[in-house]
């Protein structure tokens, strides 16, 4: 697993330069360390370390959002009392990567740019319309969460492009979100089947709704079909069970160790369904525990959280 | 309270929990190179070339060895039908075809992949049910010319087949008011300690000192001695701490081979396994199970007859696992009153990892079966199932499926308390449910040996063949020790897991240390012990009847002041006689049994000091995604009488977790190559300390007569603890979902299945 070279840059500055030469930065190393170990990929020939640039680290609120350095880890966004109350599903997701370690080891940036189907955080990233800040030595640009994932492992970014920060707008009010995962067991999970539901309510009705479904397909992504069966309903379990129905539809699952494209489609369902649920009791100003999985799965008397 | 029952904290704590502790990875030393092995590229296929000239032209490496470098020797303890390397034919994925040491991992595994191998690919028997066809193609074609225990009742593909026959089976069937007929299926699964298999090796001149995570040293020592023709003296096994085995790191694994290349190489040489090699290679993996089950009953709930069929996998070499299906058989027919029993298992040979013991081997599985099947026939009479069992568990006095008559037993109150423990019948949430299951277990009476010595200054050394695998039992010998010498447990040292140091012990396997070395320690004890009251009774001149031991000095009875310590015993001892005690007690004898009607007898045909458990589970089923939590357990154990009460309840706690990892999750699954899909802890899923529930536990104390069991009357503890969960969660699963899991592990999309049918 061995890397040839090993850089730890102290700006992104030097970050960026030394990505010009053909390094991969490293930040957690919980996807690349833990990749190399399993012999999943082994690590890159160059590596810098990112961890110790200041100016990416931290959760900061500016106008009319939030925004996340890139250096900021899941536990970061869990403590963010912002994120939490903002950006619930976002929370939802960051409190059951992984475990413990993972939570306080891996960053955000570098779990949206390792692009798995299966993470947990761009489900509610693409929901709320995250935007991604690239630097690299010749430039900057922006670009949307949505199109920044293109397949399994892979996005737009250019070599030599570093993921800087995720800013966030807020939501509208009456906005009420949840991300519910598929849980075998009660730590250290991989999505099988997420789903995403961003809902905002006007009165009775819904006036926004934004679907995402996880591990469904070789991108995370939204459903088109699922949303317009809950916009401008009166958010009732009948238009709840359409927009469920209609997300499982949209799946595309795959047939493998971890369940058969049977059982994902009709999870697809269930976990859309108890999402958007939980979004909508959210929104009405309803307390929902985060992370809402575990409770999702029914409660836990007698039984460790 | 006498000593042994007062909590004490175990030496090896401290180490462990610190991170000081050191483990085999760990070793190094000068000159040390790093050992790789080449595995089969196929699950069957005949070898028709093996190349390595490359990879010993590659710089850096300093040894490729293969079966042609190693004494050309079959080995296995029931069945000697493998080698160190393939020759002709490799027969599951993980099997060896080479091996070589070099400088670093990375060297050594590019010389790996410059191994050439050809094959000729050969028909793959993965099925258990499959490989028993008249037919199928034979995995070994030459076994019949295999060495192997007279015992073993061998025929093509079936390594190994017992039954058990008991009255007239057709006849109670057939004067059964209800008969229950029921097919459950048990995937493989694994052990998986945290510690992954690890070697060294070092020659110097004719002798070789290996330092393994073995859990049975000395069983270690005698596979290298034969597999490489030495004598045992020439073979020294160490094991430092040891980071879990579970069965998983019984037998005799690798250190032969990577004694071989540290020959060739003439350099210390280290084997670490990544998790990967862990699933695929070590022949020690729990074995599936096929079980078609037959119960005939009568209206008033009495069990008339029971019949199995059981098809176990034995994988492509038989290890321990020859002695499984008589095992398995005795679990099918239960710890229950039955009349009319037949009960018939086989052990198939199939291209897949080999199985051995892992912690209980076959009953978390059977019991599993028998137990859901058990709650089945209640279910045809309309009977509570706890009621149900009630009315057939085994008491004093009667007779198991081999009409071994029991005694001094506590099954019917294990049951009991288990139920008032988790409440059963109370109102719960419509998505709970409580389910109960019994099993039971044996203990095995082994010959094993200990030393105890007195040193100078009054403390104590016990020096035991025993070996730790994580359960402390090692780390409590010294109570025992302690409370005949009335001395204190702190005041002893341990040399142990040392095949040079202490004498033989058949190591962590088979719950077998504080029931046989337990007994050679305290034997060792009173040995000292009489050596110090006639010294005592020389040095204060008194009548060795008036004496007595205790607070660490001896006393004249009645007369306090006349008295002389351990410590100044111990110095006139370093000045004349030492105090060396030695301790080797005889196994207890097997109880009588019937077994004129059985075939396959291995040793199992009845059960030493047989203990029983009732777990009774409160589980929450999501009906919409078959996910299972277990919320509450109750575990009763009736294991004669507990010496360590900290050390028995770590047991059952960690028991109970590993049997709802089973029950729930663990399971490898296989594609239609062989491979193992899953060999990693992403997709092979682990209960984390998150799932782990509360557990209630129970102690029936019920200690067996002085020689029929272990010391004090106390039973085997380590294994029994897992036995009965699986069942336990299964019967909630039914009773919350109206449907039956048939498959086990019971996984979310099983449970999810059972409900669409």
């Amino acid at each position: 697993m061995s890397a040839q070279s090993y850089t730890a840059a102290t700006s992104v500055d030097e970050a960026l330069e030394a990505m010009a030469t053909g390094a991969r930065p490293i930040a957690g190393g919980t996807d690349l360390v833990v990749g190399a170990r399993g012999g999943k990929a082994p690590l890159p020939d160059a590596l810098v370390a990112i961890h110790r640039v200041s100016e990416l680290r931290g959760i900061r609120e500016q106008e009319g959002g939030l925004v996340l350095g890139a250096l900021a880890t899941h536990a970061d966004i869990v403590a963010s009392s912002s994120a939490c109350e903002l950006f619930t599903a976002l929370a939802d997701a960051s409190a059951i990567v992984g475990s413990h370690a993972t939570r306080t080891a891996g960053t955000i940036g570098g779990n949206v740019m390792n692009a798995s189907p299966a993470m947990e955080t761009g489900g509610p990233l693409i929901c709320f319309d995250a935007v991604a800040t690239l630097r690299s030595a010749s430039g900057t640009r922006r670009v949307a969460l949505t199109d920044l994932f293109t397949g399994p492992g892979r996005t737009v970014a250019e070599p030599g492009e570093l993921l800087t920060e995720l800013a966030i707008p807020t939501p509208k009010d009456g906005t009420g979100s949840c991300y519910a995962r598929l849980e075998y067991r009660r730590q250290m999970e991989i999505a099988i089947v997420g789903a995403t539901a961003v809902v905002t309510l006007d009165g009775g009705t819904v006036r926004d709704a934004r679907i995402a479904i996880t591990a469904l397909a070789p991108t995370i992504h939204r459903v088109a079909e699922a949303e317009q069966a809950l916009n401008g309903s009166d958010a009732s379990d009948a238009a709840v069970h359409a927009a469920a129905d209609a997300a499982a539809g949209a799946s595309r699952p795959i047939s493998d160790v971890r369940g058969s494209a049977q059982y994902r489609r009709a999870m697809a369902a269930v976990l859309t369904r108890r999402a958007i649920s939980t979004a909508i009791t959210r929104a009405r100003g309803g307390r929902f525990p985060i992370p809402a999985s575990p409770a999702l799965h029914g409660a836990v008397n007698g039984g460790a959280a | 309270m006498a000593t042994a029952e007062k909590p004490f904290i175990r030496q090896d704590g401290k180490d462990k929990v610190t991170g000081l502790g050191r483990y085999t990875a760990d070793l190094d030393m000068t000159g040390m190179l790093q050992a790789k092995f080449r595995y089969s590229d196929h699950a069957h296929a005949r070898i028709t070339r093996i190349d390595t000239s490359k990879a010993r032209a590659l710089p850096g490496v300093f040894a490729v060895i293969t079966h042609e470098d190693v004494p050309d020797v079959r080995y296995g303890p029931f069945v000697q039908d493998r080698r160190l390397f393939a020759k002709h034919k490799v027969r599951y994925e993980g099997e060896l075809v080479a091996a070589v040491a070099a400088l670093t991992n990375e060297i050594a595994q590019r010389a790996v992949e410059l191994i050439e191998v050809d094959y000729e690919p050969l028909e793959i028997v993965s099925d258990v049910e499959a490989a028993l066809q008249p037919g199928a193609p034979l995995l070994h074609e030459e076994w019949a010319s295999y060495g192997a225990s007279e015992d073993v009742v061998r025929e093509g593909n079936d390594c190994s087949r017992s039954t058990i026959l008991k009255g007239d089976p057709d006849k109670g069937m057939a004067e059964a008011d209800i008969v229950v007929k029921e097919r459950y299926v048990a995937d493989m699964s694994h052990a998986v300690p945290i510690e992954p298999h690890a070697v060294v090796a070092q020659w110097q001149g004719d002798r070789v000192t290996i330092w393994s995570s073995t859990q049975v040293p000395f069983i270690a020592r005698s596979g290298v001695a034969t597999t490489l023709e030495l004598p045992e003296a020439h073979v020294r096994i160490v094991v430092p701490h040891l980071g879990g085995g579970f069965g998983g790191k019984c037998e005799f694994h690798y250190e032969a081979q990577v004694a071989a290349l540290a020959r060739v190489a003439q350099r210390p040489v280290r084997l670490v396994f990544s998790r990967r090699e862990e699933f695929l290679a070590p022949d020690h993996r729990r074995e599936g199970q096929v079980l078609e089950l037959e119960t005939g009953v009568r209206r008033d709930g009495s069990i008339v007859a029971r019949r199995g069929r059981l098809i176990l996998d034995n994988g492509a070499y038989s290890a321990d696992a020859p002695f499984f299906p008589q095992l398995a058989a005795m679990m099918a027919a239960g710890p229950y009153k039955i009349e009319n029993v037949f009960v018939d298992a086989s052990l198939a040979y199939t291209n897949t990892t080999p199985s051995g013991s892992v912690r209980a081997p076959t009953a978390p599985q059977a019991c599993w079966a028998l137990e859901q099947h058990m709650d089945s026939v209640a279910g045809q009479l309309g009977m509570d199932p706890v009621e149900f069992r009630r009315l057939n568990i085994v008491k004093n006095g009667d007779e198991g499926p081999t009409r071994q008559v029991f005694e001094d037993i506590g099954a019917a109150e294990t049951l009991e308390r288990a139920v008032e423990l988790i409440g059963y019948g109370k109102e719960l949430p419509d998505d709970e449910a409580i389910g109960v299951a019994v099993g039971w277990w044996p203990s095995f009476g082994i010959a094993s040996g200990a030393y105890v010595k007195i040193n100078g200054d009054g403390s104590a050394t016990i020096i035991t063949g025993a070996q730790e695998c994580g359960t402390g039992a090692v780390m409590a010998l010294p109570l025992l020790a302690a409370e005949i010498l009335g001395m204190e447990p702190e005041s002893f040292s341990l040399l142990y897991q040392d095949t040079d140091a202490g004498p033989f012990d058949s190591g962590a396997s088979g719950s077998q240390t504080t029931f046989n070395n337990g007994r050679a320690v305290m034997a060792a004890a009173n040995d000292v012990r009489e050596q110090l009251l006639d010294l005592a009774a020389e040095q204060l001149e008194a009548n060795r009847d008036d004496l007595e031991l205790k607070d660490g000095a001896v006393s004249v009875k009645g007369s306090p002041t006349k008295s002389v310590t351990i410590p100044e015993l111990a110095e006139a001892a370093h000045g004349s006689t030492l105090l060396l005690g030695r301790g080797a007690d005889a196994v207890p004898e097997m109880p009588a049994s019937d077994a004129a009607g059985c075939t396959g007898r291995l040793g199992m045909e009845s059960f030493l000091a047989p203990t029983f458990i009732t777990h009774a589970v409160r589980c929450k089923v999501d009906r919409e995604t078959g996910v299972v939590r277990v919320l509450e357990v109750a575990a009763v154990h009736e294991s004669g009488r507990v010496l360590n009460p900290i050390g028995a309840n770590g047991q059952v706690e960690g028991g109970v977790v590993m049997g709802i990892g089973m029950a729930t999750l663990e399971g490898s699954l296989l594609g239609e190559d062989a491979r193992q899909l899953n060999p990693h802890l992403l997709d092979y899923k682990l209960q984390t300390a998150s799932d782990s529930p509360p557990i209630h536990i129970g102690w029936v104390d019920s200690p067996t007569k002085p020689g029929a069991g272990g010391p004090k009357g106390s039973k085997g503890i380590g294994e029994p603890p897992c036995v009965p969960t699986p069942g336990a969660i299964a019967n909630a699963i039914a009773q919350v979902t109206g449907a039956r899991v048939h498959q086990l592990p019971m996984t979310p999309a099983r449970v999810w299945e059972a409900m669409q049918r």
